[in-house]
């Protein structure tokens, strides 16, 4: 089964990752432009690491036969940092033009501050500027209240809502983001949030239609590998082949083709992989004779 | 920096590169938005039209595309500068890099090629060298200019040997053989072999044309290889060599070489034909 990971920041990971990914079925990555753990103090690290997603981060997944996209954005922690926050608004533009960027997003609410919203706003009408759907990250804490912010900055904006794909739900935000036509993504993580068991009782009872399932594996403790593990439990709960399918494959290849930039038939081949490649001199081999990988 | 028409070339991309010339020439800070998104706009189907001569510019249209030419004529018709150019390189991705690379082959040699050289040589990425220095006589063009001394030209060209690249890609780069070029090159070679690996053919071509200490014994060497490609580019190369003395050799080899394309160079060096 081909598995599209539409949320993961393989940034924080290491190849071993990209390996048993790869050897589980996963053929395309979406990783999200997010914070680093610790605040940046200057745009100059925003924009190396903005090129890192379109450069050694897609070339590096590359050499593990997996298709690399991501999305462009001002995360909402750093929206609130006034030493970077505008002069990143002023670089993204170039970057939403990059063919590896399918998206705008991770933007949306964190803190829920009044210069949260006002970024995440600002940011829709980039995605309208670029015609690049939009990935929103929804607050962890007080999270019902933040959807519900966060639908209607949406609603607000007139973006067209099935061209937002509202990220981190659970069992309570189902229930809103059912009947607003947008997409709901559950980040499926070994301990909190989601966890493969309460996806499955989701699916069971709400089908799979716009929906999507990740890792949003990082440098925290998660697991890149919970889109393989939360298929596997589907499968076992008696969840339809093709069902799974739609939810870890087709939805989010559906979701993000809306950019224009990718579609299936593309993704059905791995990615090109040549060891013997580097990348800005740098190759994953690390003195490693290549066909002994 | 316009000296070049490019527009015929563009075909059906012509309207949507004057679109975006003219955003540019509005607003230069659409350069670098714009710049990424030419391959979807226009395409990356081949040109075609075979070599072309365009002002004292070779290139080979059967191997650029679409968005390369289009590339090309955007830069010229904004005038970008050295700067602006160098700032689509550094935040460009794989292709946006690999496109201006192309570009640079319709653009006047100056200081914007020798540091985009100086890039090509830095990264060893092949796909750079190969837009950067195939298909066209952009490398040759370049040899001499300030801060693109034959020393370092020498080290791009050790690039094509160490990527395998065949030499007759680059156009007329031959003509920049050297005695130094050869000792790198032999140097190489005689690591490769202790490795077990292979050499890279153009080796023989080059040493011939321009010998250092060894290079005849290489190029002897090499006309009783087991590779058909080794030994013919062997017998080119002491052809290049343009040795006399070398004529009763190739005269009493030539009844042991089954090939014809080798016999024929063969023959060539030992006298007995002309062409």
């Amino acid at each position: 089964m081909l598995i599209f990971e539409p949320h993961i920041h393989m940034y924080s990971r290491i190849t071993d990752d990209y390996e048993r990914m790869s050897l589980a079925g996963v053929r395309a990555v979406l990783e999200p432009a997010f914070w680093l753990g610790q605040p940046r103090t200057h745009i100059g690290t925003f924009i190396d690491y903005f090129d890192t997603l379109i450069g050694w981060e897609r070339f590096r997944a590359q050499q593990f036969g997996i298709h690399h996209f991501c999305t462009m954005g001002l995360n909402p922690r750093e929206a609130n940092d006034d030493r970077v926050n505008k002069d990143v608004l002023a670089v993204l533009p170039r970057y939403c033009e990059k063919d590896s960027c399918i998206g705008i997003g991770e933007i949306g609410l964190d803190d829920q501050t009044p210069a949260e919203e006002k970024f995440m706003a600002e940011q829709i009408e980039l995605a309208k500027r670029h015609n690049l759907p939009v990935l929103v990250h929804t607050p962890h804490r007080d999270k019902k209240k933040g959807f519900e912010r966060c639908i209607a900055i949406v609603k607000a904006s007139g973006f067209p809502m099935e061209r937002v794909l509202l990220d981190h739900g659970n069992e309570e935000t189902i229930k809103i983001t059912r009947g607003l036509g947008c997409w709901s993504g559950f980040s499926i993580y070994p301990n909190t949030k989601m966890d493969p068991a309460r996806m499955v009782a989701i699916v069971l009872e709400y089908g799979v239609e716009r929906m999507v399932v990740n890792s949003a594996a990082d440098w925290g403790v998660s697991d890149p590998m919970m889109v393989p593990r939360t298929a596997v439990k589907l499968e076992q709960a008696g969840v339809p082949r093709a069902r799974i399918e739609q939810l870890v494959w087709q939805n989010p290849i559906a979701f993000f083709a809306q950019s224009g930039r990718l579609n299936e038939s593309m993704l059905r081949q791995p990615a090109r992989a040549n060891l013997r490649e580097t990348f800005d001199g740098n190759s994953v081999l690390r003195g490693q004779d290549p066909d002994k990988m | 920096m316009a000296t070049i028409d490019l527009r015929p070339l563009l075909g059906a991309a012509a309207a949507t590169a004057d679109e975006i010339t003219q955003a540019i020439r509005s607003d230069r800070t659409r350069l670098p938005v714009l710049f990424p998104s030419v391959p979807r706009r226009t395409g990356r189907d081949i040109v075609g039209g075979g070599v072309r001569d365009f002002g004292g510019h070779t290139v080979d249209l059967d191997a650029f595309r679409r968005c390369d030419v289009t590339a090309a004529h955007v830069l010229l018709a904004t005038a970008a500068t050295e700067a602006e150019a160098l700032d689509l390189f550094a935040h460009g991705d794989m292709e946006e890099r690999a496109m201006l690379l192309r570009a640079l082959h319709f653009l006047p040699v100056g200081q914007l090629t020798v540091r985009l050289f100086g890039e090509v040589q830095r990264t060893n990425v092949a796909l750079h060298l190969e837009a950067a220095l195939c298909d066209g006589d952009l490398f040759a063009r370049t040899v001499g200019t300030p801060g693109f001394d034959l020393a370092t030209a020498n080290k791009l060209l050790l690039k094509f040997a160490f990527l395998d690249v065949p030499l007759r890609r680059c156009l007329h780069a031959e003509r920049h053989a050297n005695a130094e070029l050869s000792r790198m090159l032999q140097d190489l070679a005689t690591e490769r072999e202790a490795a077990g690996r292979a050499v890279w053919r153009d080796t023989w071509r080059l040493i011939g044309r321009a010998p250092c200490p060894g290079s005849l014994a290489r190029l002897v060497g090499g006309l009783e290889h087991g590779d058909d490609g080794v030994r013919l580019a062997a017998a080119e190369g002491l052809l290049a060599a343009n040795r006399s003395d070398l004529a009763a050799f190739a005269r009493e080899r030539l009844p042991r070489e089954l090939r014809a394309p080798i016999r024929a160079v063969l023959a060539r060096l030992g006298g007995t034909t002309t062409s």
